[in-house]
Formats: C-alpha cells, sequence, structure tokens
C-alpha cells in the first residue's frame, strides 16, 4: 500500500501558489500533517481526495496514476472534509445510508456498519434525530463516521477534531490509533497535541511546501538541547519576546516562567525536555527565515 | 451624511457589489439586453386599437422597453434579487449583523433599497441602450433624452422597488422563503399584471398610465372611431399593419404623485416585512428546523448527556462488519436512496393532493386527463424536481459525494432515474388511460414530457447550483406552453395540434448530457 504525491503544485488564479512542488511518499501508518492556517493543508487534502485537480504534478496510489484512474482511490477512500454539510431533514441513520449507497455498499452490511459506527461515534441515542437539530460536535461525528463506512484503506481527515468537546476529541484519538494498522491515514490539523498522540510520522507544511518529514522522535530529536525556561519578571517579557522565539509562558508567584527556543542558552535559564510543539515552531522558525533569507 | 445614511450607504453598497458580480446577474442583464434589442428588431411590440403600434420615436421607444422592464424584469429580477437575507444567512453575515444595535426595520429597508439598486442598475443600462436603439432605427428623429428616458424613471424605477420590497417580504415570511414563494410570485405577477390592465388606477407596472395615453392620442388622431381601446404587449405573433404618432405620456403631478406612491407602498412591504423578519435567530430561521425541533423534543435526549458517558467506545473498530464484496450493481439502491431523500419531508397533505390529482386522471375523460389533470399533477411536484443536481452544493454536501467512486455516471443517472419516477408515477393515470386508448401519439407525448421534465430540471440544477431557476422557468413554461397549448413549447402534449413529442425526447437527450458536462465540470475528475 503506498501513495505518492510526486511534485505536485496547486495554483489559484495568477498570484496565489496553494502549493509548491510538494512531493511525498506515505505507506501505512498515520501521518500527521501540521501547518498554520494558510499553510496549504486542506488544498493537498482535497486533491488527494480527488475533489481537487492538482495544476502540475501526479499523485499516484499503489502506482497507478489518479488524473487517468481517480476511481482506484476513491472506491478505497474515506474522506471527511474540514467543511461539509449534512441533509438536515435526514436522520443520522438515513444520512448515513444515503452514503452507503453512493459508496456501492450492499443494504445489510451497510446496516450493520451504521449501527456500529453510530455506537463508535457515541450518537446511538440521537440517531434517528434529524440533522438539523444536531450541534456542531455531534456534526462532526457523523462527518467521522461517514467517511469509516467503506473500511477506507486510505483515511483522510481534514481538522477531525475542530468542534468536538475535550473528551469526543479523546475518544476520537483513541480510534485513530485503533486505526492504524494496515492502512495510511491523513491527519491535517494545526492542533499539535492530536498528532502528538497518534501520528507515526509527521509531515511539516508552511506556504504551501513540505518543511519537514519525520518520525515524532526525529523531529523532537532535532530540538534538544534548544529549549529553556527562563524565569523573569513580567516587565522584562517584552524584550524577551523581541529577541528569543518563546513557546509558551505561563505567570507564577516568583514571576513569569518563559519556554524558549534558541540554540545558545540565555543567562539565567535552565534546560528542559522539549515537546513536539516546540520542535513544530522551531521548523516553521527555521523554515520562515530561510525563505526570508 | 448623517450616521444612518452612511451606514444604509454601506450595507447597500457591499450587498450591491456582492450580486452584481454573481454569474446571475450577468445572465439576467444580457436577456434584459436581448429583450431591449427584442424591440428594436420587432419581435416585440406594443398594439394599440384595431392593430396600431406608435412611429418609432423617443416617446415610443422609451415607453416600450420602460413596460419591458417593469414586466419582464419585475418577474425575472424577483429571482434574481430574491437571496439578500438567505445569503447573510448561509454566510453567517447576519449573525455579525445581528448582534449589533442595527433594528430589524433599517435592515429590511436597506435589503429593499439593496434588491432595488440592483435591478435599478439593470434599468440604467436599458435606459442607455434606448439611446442606441434610436439611433439604430431612424424612423423618427431627433433623439429627446426626456421622453425617451421619463418612462424608464417614473415607469420602470418605482416597478422595481416594488419588485424588490416584494422580494423581501417574501423572504421573511417563512412559507414563501422557499420553491413555494418562487412558484406562487409568478402567478401573483401574472394576475397583478392582468388585474393592473383591467383596473382603472395606476398599477405598478404602469400599464394603465400608458394604456390611457395611447388611447387619447388615438381619439385625437381618429375622433369617435376608436371603439377598440385593446393595449397589448407581444412577442411573436401577427405584427402591427398601421402606426400612429404618440409623443409620450403628460407627466402631470397627479401621474407623478400616483407612480410615487408606489415608492412608498414598497416601503410600506419594506417595513412589514420587519415584522416577519427573525433576526437571524437559529430558532425561528427555518420552519423545518423548528419543526425537527418540536419532533426530537421528545425522543433525542439533551446533548449535554452524551458528555457524561465514558471515553472508551462501546465497540472497537476492528469490532465492525466486514465489507462484503462491492460492485455496481447497487444502482436500484441508489435510485431508491434518491427517491427518499426527494420526498424527504414532505407532509401528509402533500401526498394526499398528489393522490387526489391521480384519482382525478384515472376518472376524467381522456381529453380531460390530458390537457387538464395531467397538467396539475405536473406542477405539483415542481418543488422536488426543483432540488435536483443542486441538492449536494445547497447543503455543501459536495466534498462527501463527489469523492465517491464512479460518482458522476452513477449518482447523475440514478438521481435522473428518480426524478423520472416521480414524473411517471404522477402522471400514471393518464399515462395508462392513454396506452388502453392505444393513442400512440399521444403516449409519446406523454412520455417525452416525463423524460424531459426531470431533465430539465437536473440541468438547470447542476448549471445553476439552486432550484430557483428551474422554479421560475419551469413555471413560466408551464403556463405559457402546456397551460395555453402552444405550439413547440407545450412539452406535456395537452393536444395533437401541440404535441412535439420527438422535439422533447431530444431536448431531454440534451439536457441529460448537459447534466452530465455540468457535473463533470463540478467533479475534477470526470
Amino acid at each position: 500500500m503506498k501513495l505518492t504525491i510526486d511534485h505536485v503544485s496547486k495554483r489559484y488564479g495568477a498570484h496565489t501558489l496553494a502549493l509548491e512542488d510538494f512531493s511525498l511518499e506515505l505507506g501505512p501508518g498515520v501521518l500527521g500533517l501540521l501547518g498554520p492556517n494558510g499553510a496549504g493543508k486542506t488544498t493537498l487534502m482535497s486533491i488527494l481526495a480527488t475533489i481537487t485537480r492538482p495544476t502540475s504534478g501526479t499523485i499516484r496510489w499503489n502506482g497507478t496514476d489518479l488524473a487517468a484512474h481517480p476511481n482506484a482511490i476513491r472506491s478505497v477512500l474515506g474522506y471527511l472534509p474540514q467543511d461539509f454539510g449534512v441533509y438536515p431533514n435526514l436522520d443520522a441513520v438515513e444520512f448515513l445510508e444515503y452514503l452507503a449507497a453512493v459508496k456501492g455498499l450492499d443494504s445489510a452490511t451497510a446496516r450493520r456498519r451504521i449501527d456500529e459506527l453510530l455506537n463508535l461515534v457515541n450518537l446511538t441515542e440521537v440517531r434517528k434525530r434529524l440533522l438539523g437539530g444536531y450541534s456542531g460536535g455531534m456534526r462532526q461525528r457523523i462527518g467521522i463516521a461517514q467517511a469509516l463506512l467503506n473500511d477506507p484503506s486510505l483515511l483522510i481527515v481534514d481538522e477531525p477534531t475542530a468542534g468536538l468537546d475535550p473528551e469526543e476529541r479523546v475518544r476520537f484519538r483513541n480510534l485513530l490509533s485503533d486505526l492504524s494498522g494496515e492502512r495510511i491515514v491523513i491527519l491535517s490539523t494545526h492542533i499539535v497535541s492530536d498528532v502528538e498522540a497518534t501520528a507515526t510520522d509527521i509531515g511539516l507544511i508552511s506556504q504551501g511546501r513540505l518543511v519537514a518529514h519525520a518520525a515524532p522522535e526525529d523531529l523532537l530529536a532535532a530540538v534538544e538541547g534548544k529549549v529553556w525556561e527562563w524565569v523573569m519578571p513580567s516587565s522584562e517579557l517584552n524584550a524577551a519576546k523581541h529577541q528569543y522565539l518563546i513557546s509558551n509562558t505561563a505567570r507564577r508567584s516568583d514571576g513569569v516562567h518563559v519556554r524558549l527556543l534558541s540554540s545558545q542558552p540565555p543567562p539565567g535559564t535552565s534546560p528542559v525536555a522539549p515537546t513536539l510543539e516546540d520542535a513544530y515552531l522551531f521548523c516553521l522558525s527555521e523554515h520562515r527565515s530561510g525563505v526570508a533569507a | 451624511m448623517n450616521h444612518t445614511l452612511r451606514v444604509l450607504y454601506h450595507m447597500v453598497k457591499a450587498d450591491f457589489l456582492e450580486r452584481v458580480r454573481r454569474y446571475s446577474f450577468l445572465v439576467i442583464l444580457a436577456g434584459a439586453l436581448y429583450l431591449a434589442y427584442g424591440v428594436i428588431a420587432e419581435k416585440v411590440w406594443i398594439l394599440v386599437g384595431d392593430g396600431y403600434r406608435g412611429v418609432y420615436n423617443s416617446a415610443w421607444i422609451g415607453m416600450l422597453m420602460a413596460i419591458c422592464c417593469s414586466t419582464f424584469l419585475s418577474l425575472c429580477g424577483f429571482y434574481v434579487v430574491k437571496n439578500s437575507v438567505e445569503r447573510d444567512s448561509t454566510t453567517r453575515v447576519g449573525r455579525i449583523l445581528a448582534a449589533t444595535p442595527m433594528r430589524k426595520e433599517f435592515y429590511t429597508v436597506a435589503k429593499t433599497v439593496s434588491n432595488f439598486a440592483v435591478l435599478a442598475s439593470m434599468v440604467l443600462v436599458l435606459m442607455a441602450a434606448a439611446v442606441a436603439m434610436q439611433w439604430l432605427r431612424p424612423e423618427a428623429r431627433p433623439i429627446s433624452l426626456w421622453k425617451l428616458w421619463s418612462p424608464f424613471l417614473l415607469i420602470a424605477l418605482p416597478a422595481m422597488f416594488v419588485t424588490g420590497s416584494l422580494a423581501l417580504l417574501f423572504e421573511t415570511l417563512p412559507v414563501l422563503r422557499g420553491g413555494v414563494g418562487n412558484v406562487i410570485y409568478f402567478f401573483v405577477w401574472t394576475f397583478g399584471l392582468a388585474a393592473g390592465a383591467e383596473s382603472s388606477f395606476d398599477d405598478p407596472a404602469g400599464i394603465g398610465i400608458l394604456e390611457i395615453s395611447t388611447r387619447r392620442a388615438m381619439e385625437r388622431m381618429n375622433p369617435g372611431g376608436g371603439k377598440n381601446s385593446a393595449f397589448s404587449l407581444t412577442i411573436g405573433g401577427e405584427h402591427a399593419s398601421r402606426t400612429f404618432l404618440w409623443n409620450g405620456v403628460d407627466w402631470t403631478l397627479h401621474v407623478v404623485a400616483w407612480r410615487l406612491t408606489w415608492v412608498a407602498v414598497g416601503l410600506g412591504v419594506a417595513l412589514l416585512a420587519s415584522v416577519f423578519f427573525h433576526r437571524f435567530d437559529p430558532a425561528r430561521e427555518s420552519i423545518k428546523g423548528k419543526k425537527a425541533k418540536e419532533k426530537n423534543k421528545n425522543t433525542a435526549v439533551d446533548d449535554l448527556s452524551l458528555t457524561v458517558e465514558p471515553a472508551q467506545p462501546k465497540l472497537g473498530y476492528a469490532a465492525l462488519t466486514p465489507l462484503g464484496p462491492r460492485g455496481h450493481s447497487r444502482f436500484a439502491r441508489l435510485v431508491l436512496s434518491e427517491l427518499s431523500l426527494m420526498v424527504k419531508g414532505l407532509r401528509w397533505w402533500w401526498y394526499a393532493v398528489a393522490a387526489g390529482l391521480l384519482v382525478a386522471e384515472f376518472v376524467s375523460p381522456t381529453p380531460q386527463a390530458r390537457e387538464g389533470v395531467l397538467l396539475a399533477a405536473w406542477i405539483w411536484p415542481t418543488l422536488l424536481w426543483s432540488q435536483m443536481g443542486c441538492r449536494e452544493s445547497r447543503y455543501a454536501t459536495q466534498s462527501l459525494i463527489f469523492s465517491a467512486e464512479s460518482v458522476l455516471y452513477r449518482q447523475l443517472a440514478a438521481l435522473w432515474t428518480a426524478g423520472i419516477v416521480v414524473a411517471l408515477v404522477t402522471g400514471a393515470g393518464t399515462g395508462l388511460r392513454l396506452l388502453v386508448s392505444l393513442d400512440w401519439q399521444a403516449v409519446a407525448a406523454w412520455f417525452a414530457g416525463a423524460l424531459f421534465i426531470p431533465s430539465l430540471a437536473l440541468a438547470l440544477g447542476v448549471w445553476s447550483g439552486s432550484s430557483k431557476l428551474f422554479e421560475a422557468l419551469y413555471t413560466v413554461w408551464w403556463y405559457v406552453g402546456p397551460l395555453h397549448q402552444l405550439p413547440s413549447l407545450d412539452f406535456v402534449g395537452g393536444s395533437r395540434a401541440s404535441s412535439s413529442p420527438g422535439l422533447y425526447l431530444i431536448l431531454a437527450a440534451g439536457l441529460l448530457l448537459a447534466s452530465c458536462l455540468g457535473r463533470r465540470r463540478q467533479v475534477a475528475y470526470g
């Protein structure tokens, strides 16, 4: 099972380059695609889901070019878009039955899977409620259920935890961990903790380009010895912000605890263990410095 | 400029720009310009008395084009502007506006002015076109700008204001907000024009004023001889055989006051709309939503109760039922799904009326069933057909559906088939009677109609992304063609003389092809 993204670019109009020469090869596992807003994540997801055509480049699923054979990927695809609608006059079961029919599932299997998926996303109690009366989080869970209807080999989820409460977010992370194995999962988000919990690989994307692609451990190793904690009076915080890349601040009784990234330790700081958020900020900062230079 | 006017200006400006940059505006504008061309090319004209038309001077051209605006543009324009509140609702901009101190009356008046601005911009384009038209047709010179433009200013613009305010009222009234309102407006418009032409008072379209003025001109030309006071706007048909000189309406203070009264009426309608305006309260935005809530009251648990459940799913993903072999043989199931989606949410009375019409088809004599009951049976499901092809964009489900395997042909064909099933079932009474009577020409016409209607709905839905175009066009077509058994426009084939089954079978095939091309455009990889 292999998904190959080969020099893919996407241009909107004359001036907007959403993706630029993007290449990546994926095998089974969970790829956490991290990047700031407007980095090109949703464009990439949309291209992989065959919703949008790339301006240039090729995408191959197990060696089959999607431009010529889009159904090669559609038959094994589960896709949860960032923004999607539902038919407000259908209940959850009716909506999923409709999508199961569109995806070509036989009715007996579809019915059983729908019941089970509703149980999985914790919507069994409201399965007969019209979707028009669902909250945002409940709709999102319907989106998750529909993406899993056809037991996809390629699961693409774009900002899946948006609108979910903390408990449902944990439930979804557990589900993603369950799903990994003999399938490719692409999880696009800007919430680092979602990726931290589930991803076997991380792709960092910024300004339409792939900045880094590595295992979480490798990304963490890259910032080992570069994360420091500095306790300072709050009056000095603004000056520190101008001078260093700060990943977190917390006001305590002894002053402001500042977590910063720097190759050289500033005086009075102590080293701390890096987190994935530190690694993410460091990589983005390095990339922006490189582009600016 | 005081604060209120400034806010009004910016609201109207933003709304105006948002709308005139849409494709639908250009389409209607092109249609209006074609109409203007039709005036000069004598495809559209006014007949007065016994086959007279006016000499093409500034007054006559101005009047002709202004009356085209106040009649045709008040119909098409209504459908173009009847989306200002809906757009604020779907873009969620409305909720931002609702959180400001803005009063409901102010909002509805501003939206009416904005509707008027869009329609008025079309009138302005036609005013400029009128000059060119008279220059192109040098039947009478010189060009008098006042005579040419005064009918636009005093006939067309007040009519546009009334149209804009009615569009807003329809949007704020929950019953008229959707497709029902689109169909009802057509009948309001038809009967409004007819009543206006019969009335001795001024009507919004200004037909009464022009009729009186042209009749007086005829009487001056032929004192005592003008017994026929006919005044008709005509497209196609018989041309005028004689001309007379008409120098325009005598715009007395009384006449001008009558016309301005319609602006006041429009303002009144806008204020009335504020009574029904929901101010983007999600609980009041949709009747269906309200009904859904009521329905759910007894069955649904509160969302909050879901959060107390354990964080671990009751069932792991690995325990789900594995998929059986998948194939492409699920077409019948997809058709049923599309059909069920189409009729979802219909109330019992919809089925009661459809069943009543079906029974009437069976019990009426065959000619009456074919010419009358079938027409009613095939206008009744308009709102079912109008959802075809645009449901995905209306509810933003494209990304869920268009990423499915072979979606272009399977789903579109299933949808088309479901639309045909609706036509066949609702028209089954007539169809069976025609089959029994072995009138094969009539059977062919009936069948062609059953194929043509859903094909038209699908093509217009796919290409426009909205149900409105089909609702408006189909209603007008149904009224002009089948109801009046106009040859070549009668897609139902109400009589032997008017039916053209071959034409409508070809059209159905062409429209289906157009739907496929439209859907191919929407789906990145056909």
